[in-house]
């Protein structure tokens, strides 16, 4: 099974702020667990005392660490798309592959708000805006093909310009010639992970997302939707297998790790999902990575250690780099 | 105690000369290679460098792609995301990137140099451009590029919003271009705010400078040049109710370096015979704000123009040197493509010292931007050559004094 664990930096009242030493020593410990990526969160609901940013705070636990997927949320409201595809192409390549963009398909009101949109977008124009946004950010990381780069200092010939593409897109919401000046992907393009989908969502998360991010629910209900979003994937034309379904769980230390263990083992022998996004506050995070990970290990489910180098590889989707 | 100038480290790929990267020891790959950055950000920090500077333009830099594939421009990092991952990796020098008002929102932007800052305990400053370039605009819409006053117009609202954000301002905003509702979600800076740079130099860029900027990167060729915009600028600061040294003024300089003036003529002459015609002639093009000047004989002089759009500042730059000295298109082209309209020295440590001292102590520079011709040799031949000549004649600092961005330059910290 697949693991993320969800990166909770926004402390709650009455608990110290996390400096960035604090931070990258939680996400090294869930590197040495062999967890395929920490997700981290963008918004705090009411004031945070968190003081980073994601898009930043990644850029630099890039440096700390070598092997963990490590994926931003970014909002469509707070970025131009071709802002954010630059920014986390970059991030791609300072990690070495290893990089995912987490997009929620749900409007946050606060972000609306502060971002010159007072009254928002109604539920379909943001949705409609979501999907052609997302469009052109995975076409700006196709940009540049993977051997586009010649470096040919004699020749003078850095690049090589037929292997560079213009996107020349105009859509209803945005118009966007391209291409991007950052090179491409360690990984050809950084994973798209995308959560918050409600029933007009599923099919373009199923068209379009590597990892897909479902609230926990009833096992019945899980693996239903599951299936559905397979299924629909399938109608697409793609093979189901090149996406990730993960279930959210929430994870407190009075859970036993057995029972935890045997809920997660549960519920993924009865395929209703790839994996888990555990949600477990930073201080408890060594209660599910040294208790709880050793049973799932014991009992094969999860892997030892990595195996590649990019996310893309632990997630064992398709792409570039090492598989 | 003299009064000690204050100098910034411009990083860019393989280096400002246009064909830095066809040089034989240039570093090639840089535009992805993150490690290239982190030794030259330590290389930096070693030397004492007030701060990291970085460029940014939200688009390729050259609209002829065949001219653009023969310079590596095209590709790089994102400078925020660079900055941040430099961040964690040096411990005190300042970092400052370019970000834009014209593609950008108030309050993500002052949210991401905040969470810099924070990341970089109090070492994080915005240089704030409004972008003058149609191929950017391209990016963000169909309409084409804003007029110049549209822009700054946007960029004294922008800015006002950033700064109200940074210095903890509780009431919203409701204004031209922007709304916002709530204080930013970030504890306050652990400098008070970032740095505020700026660089645009046209009448409404000085104005805005004269009120927000805590710096000002600037490109002036002469001495003359030098000293006009400084007083220009320094004069129009009374009038927002703030004193001459608020504000630090750090013209771009691209010295090459060497042990003996020959040396360095040789290595100048390296560099300038790697650059195509083709290349420097769409650079000076890019300049001028005008898309047809390889129409002209490459060996004549500049046509007339009309008034840019773009770069009001640099065009005018160009256009003077050309009446000046009387260059050819060619000559121009080579001269400009070097250092990109910036001052240039060539020679030794004690000549490029007397001419940095002449400028600082003349009343014309706080301090230098400096942009080594390539990377990563002429940075290491500044901080071998130059900075011990600046140190010996107590106009460099030998150590830092201070934590923050705002101790380096000595700016006041905000209340
Ligand atoms: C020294 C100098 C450096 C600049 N660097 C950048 C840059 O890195 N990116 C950018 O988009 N604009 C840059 N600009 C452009 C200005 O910020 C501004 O967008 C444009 O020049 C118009 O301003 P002006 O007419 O007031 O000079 C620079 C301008 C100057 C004078």
């Amino acid at each position: 099974m697949h693991l993320a664990i969800s990166l909770n930096i926004a402390a709650a009242t009455g608990e110290t702020v996390l400096d960035f030493s604090r931070i990258s020593k939680f996400v090294r410990q869930a590197e040495a667990a062999g967890v395929d990526m920490i997700v981290s969160s963008d918004t705090a609901d009411g004031p945070s005392s968190s003081p980073f940013e994601a898009t930043t705070l990644l850029a630099a636990l890039a440096t700390v660490t070598d092997r963990i997927g490590l994926v931003a949320s970014a909002s469509t409201l707070a970025h131009q798309p071709y802002n954010l595809a630059r920014r986390f192409a970059s991030l791609d390549i300072i990690s070495h592959g290893r990089i995912g963009w987490h997009a929620t398909m749900a409007q946050d009101s606060r972000e609306a708000a502060n971002f010159s949109r007072p009254e928002g977008f109604s539920d379909t124009d943001f949705r409609r805006r979501a999907e052609e946004y997302i469009g052109i950010v995975r076409g700006l990381w196709q940009g540049w093909d993977a051997d586009a780069l010649l470096f040919d200092k004699t020749g003078g010939r850095f690049h090589d310009p037929e292997k560079m593409h213009l996107l020349d897109h105009k859509g209803e919401f945005f118009s966007v010639r391209g291409p991007l000046n950052v090179a491409r992907s360690p990984q050809d393009t950084p994973v798209l992970v995308l959560s918050g989908l409600s029933e007009p969502d599923l099919d373009i998360a199923a068209r379009n997302a590597d990892v897909i991010l479902l609230e926990s629910g009833s096992a019945e209900s899980a693996k239903i939707r599951f299936d559905d979003l397979r299924r629909r994937a399938t109608a697409a034309g793609r093979d189901p297998d090149a996406m990730r379904v993960l279930t959210n769980i929430s994870f407190a230390p009075d859970d036993t790790r057995a029972a935890t263990a045997d809920r997660l083992e549960s519920q993924f022998r009865t395929r209703s999902c790839d994996g888990f996004n555990i949600q477990v506050r930073c201080s408890m995070l060594d209660e599910f990575t040294d208790l709880v990970l050793p049973v799932l290990r014991q009992r094969g489910l999860v892997r030892e250690g990595y195996r590649g180098t990019t996310l893309r590889s632990h997630l064992g989707l398709a792409g570039g780099g090492d598989r | 105690m003299t009064a000690q100038m204050k100098l910034g480290a411009f990083l860019w790929a393989t280096g400002h000369h246009i064909a830095a990267w066809r040089h034989p020891k240039a570093h090639v790959t840089a535009g992805v290679d993150i490690d290239h950055y982190v030794q030259l950000a330590r290389a930096a920090e070693a030397a004492k460098f007030d701060m990291i500077f970085c460029e940014d333009a939200a688009g390729l830099r050259e609209a002829n792609i065949g001219i653009a594939s023969q310079t590596s421009r095209s590709i790089g990092f994102e400078p925020i995301s660079l900055l941040s991952a430099l961040a964690v990796q040096t411990s005190r020098i300042g970092l400052v990137s370019t970000a834009s008002t014209s593609y950008n929102e108030p309050y993500g932007l002052a949210r991401t140099f905040l969470s810099l800052d924070h990341l970089s305990s109090g070492r994080a400053g915005w240089n704030l451009v409004t972008s003058a370039s149609p191929i950017e605009a391209a990016n963000f819409g169909s309409t084409g590029l804003k007029p110049h006053a549209d822009r700054y117009e946007r960029a004294r609202e922008f800015a006002e919003v950033v700064t109200g954000l940074w210095h903890g301002k509780a009431s919203g905003h409701d204004g031209q271009s922007f709304s916002v509702r709530d204080p930013l979600d970030l504890p306050r800076s652990p400098q008070g705010a970032p740095v505020m740079v700026q660089a645009g130099a046209s009448d409404v860029g000085r104005d805005l400078a004269a009120r927000t900027a805590d710096v000002v990167f600037t490109a002036a060729q002469t001495f003359d040049e030098a000293k006009a915009f400084y007083d220009d600028l320094k004069g129009r600061m009374a009038a927002y109710g703030r004193e001459p040294d608020d504000i630090k003024i750090m013209p771009g300089v691209s010295p090459v370096v060497a042990e003996t003036e020959a040396e360095a003529r040789d290595k100048h002459e390296e560099l300038q015979e790697l650059i195509p015609d083709d290349v420097g002639v769409a650079l000076l093009s890019s300049y001028l704000s005008i898309s047809d000047l390889w129409r002209y004989p490459i060996d004549g002089p500049l046509p007339e123009l009309p008034e840019s759009e773009g770069m009001k500042s640099r065009q005018a730059l160009v256009v003077e040197q050309s009446r000046r000295d009387g260059l050819s298109i060619r000559q121009l082209a080579r001269h400009f493509a070097g250092a990109r309209g910036h001052w240039r020295i060539v020679g030794t440590a004690a000549q490029v010292a007397d001419e940095l001292q002449a400028r600082f102590e003349g009343g014309a520079a706080d301090g230098f931007n400096v942009m080594p011709s390539y990377f990563p040799g002429e940075l290491d031949a500044f901080a071998t050559l130059v900075v011990p000549e600046l140190r010996r004649r107590g106009l460099f600092r030998k150590d830092y004094e201070g934590r923050t961005l705002r101790d380096h330059l000595g700016l006041k910290r905000p209340v």
